[in-house]
């Protein structure tokens, strides 16, 4: 394969064609996904799958790759900034139920950092590993910058968040069958809080107003854990 | 042309252009890098410009309607742009053994508790709100 040979070489023709490919299989995955939605399709799982392979066909490697596409990476910032038109759209919303909101918030943050701690703990996974395990409930953006403040590895919390992501919209059904709840406010926050933004995806399927409180509280848990992630940081340095 | 009427049509244009307001949000990030940079704040950028942003639409300096489809644009498609990062699995192949088991188990897990604990909280403060404000009004 000469072609793909030389597009691991020069690095103009490597970033046009990893970023060309990535964003070709984020494409067909969507596509996919959207005629047939099953979990395996999803984007999140399926784009990185298929990058993979790849990867390996042509014999690169990571660094390669993120020579090549890294600077989609970048694009996370503005993508932050954009959620702060969600968060004002709800804003009757926030007035009328945030002190159930936050009640929420407190009780899922609490319950992913404990369980994750305590499950890898139990299972021998220790330093780094389980660090950077602790904030993979919320969006990605904002989970790999707390891993960078509690000491994690950004890149390993982010995969960390899309597995978190694929098995959680998939456990948040089996949830809700099992689980006596009857507000939206709550089937919202199950899956904003549990399965970030795999879980709003897939509240927005479920209705309206359970898909616009997940998008909300996808954000203010993501805020949330940032600003304490912080703190915890300018504390212990 | 008056400086007014030109500051409207421009408006106008933005409010329909997706890419214009792209363009007008990672300018917006941008700002909030550059403050990072200035000012030395153990913040990001990208969450400077979001306190930013809200400022801007609190105090009706900008309207939602300048930033909406660009917003929209960024939140539909941003699992493309975490892509690079989750491919970091290619550096950790030992994630493929026993050692990718165990944290399946501490990710499915955990996911079940945080997912039964959110939910129950809320719903069940959600009914003590509702119950609360019931009996106070019964009351009056």
């Amino acid at each position: 394969m000469p072609l793909l040979a030389l597009a691991t070489l020069e690095p103009w023709l490597a970033t046009i064609f990893w970023s060309s490919l990535t964003i070709a299989f984020y494409l067909l995955a969507k596509q996919l996904y959207s005629r047939w939605p099953r979990w395996w399709l999803m984007p999140l799982a399926l784009t990185p799958a298929l990058l993979i392979v790849v990867v390996l066909v042509v014999h690169a490697n990571y660094g390669d790759y993120l020579h090549g596409a890294g600077w989609l990476l970048t694009v996370l910032g503005p993508v932050t900034v954009a959620f702060a038109v969600p968060i004002y759209e709800q804003r009757a919303l926030i007035k009328r139920d945030w002190a159930v909101l936050a009640i929420g918030m407190v009780a899922g943050t609490l319950t992913a950092v404990g369980t994750s701690w305590l499950l890898a703990t139990l299972l021998g996974l220790n330093g780094t590993l389980r660090l950077s395990l602790l904030p993979r409930s919320i969006s990605t953006p904002f989970a790999m910058l707390v891993s960078q403040d509690i000491g994690g590895v950004p890149n390993l919390t982010a995969v960390f968040v899309v597995m978190t992501g694929v098995f959680g919209a998939v456990l948040g059904d089996l949830l809700l069958s099992w689980l006596p709840i009857r507000s939206s406010l709550a089937r919202g926050a199950l899956f904003a809080i549990g399965a970030h933004g795999a879980g709003t995806a897939r509240a927005n399927q479920i209705g309206p107003e359970e898909g616009s409180i997940a998008g909300l509280l996808m954000v203010l848990v993501g805020l949330l854990n940032v600003l304490v992630a912080t703190l915890i940081s300018l504390l212990l340095h | 042309m008056t400086a007014h009427r030109l500051s409207v049509r421009f408006r106008y244009a933005l409010h329909r252009s997706r890419t214009g307001q792209i363009a007008l949000l990672a300018a917006i990030w941008l700002i909030g890098q550059a403050v990072v940079h200035v000012t030395g704040l153990p913040l990001p950028g990208g969450i400077i410009g979001l306190a930013l942003l809200l400022f801007l639409l609190g105090s009706r300096l900008m309207s939602p309607l300048s930033l909406r489809r660009g917003a929209n644009w960024f939140l539909a498609e941003m699992l493309l742009f975490f892509v690079p990062a989750v491919l970091a699995v290619l550096n950790y192949p030992q994630l493929l053994g026993v050692l990718g088991l165990k944290i399946l188990a501490v990710i499915l897990g955990g996911t079940i508790s945080v997912m039964g604990v959110t939910a129950m909280t809320v719903e069940l403060s959600g009914n003590w709100r509702a119950r609360h404000a019931a009996s106070r009004s019964g009351n009056t």
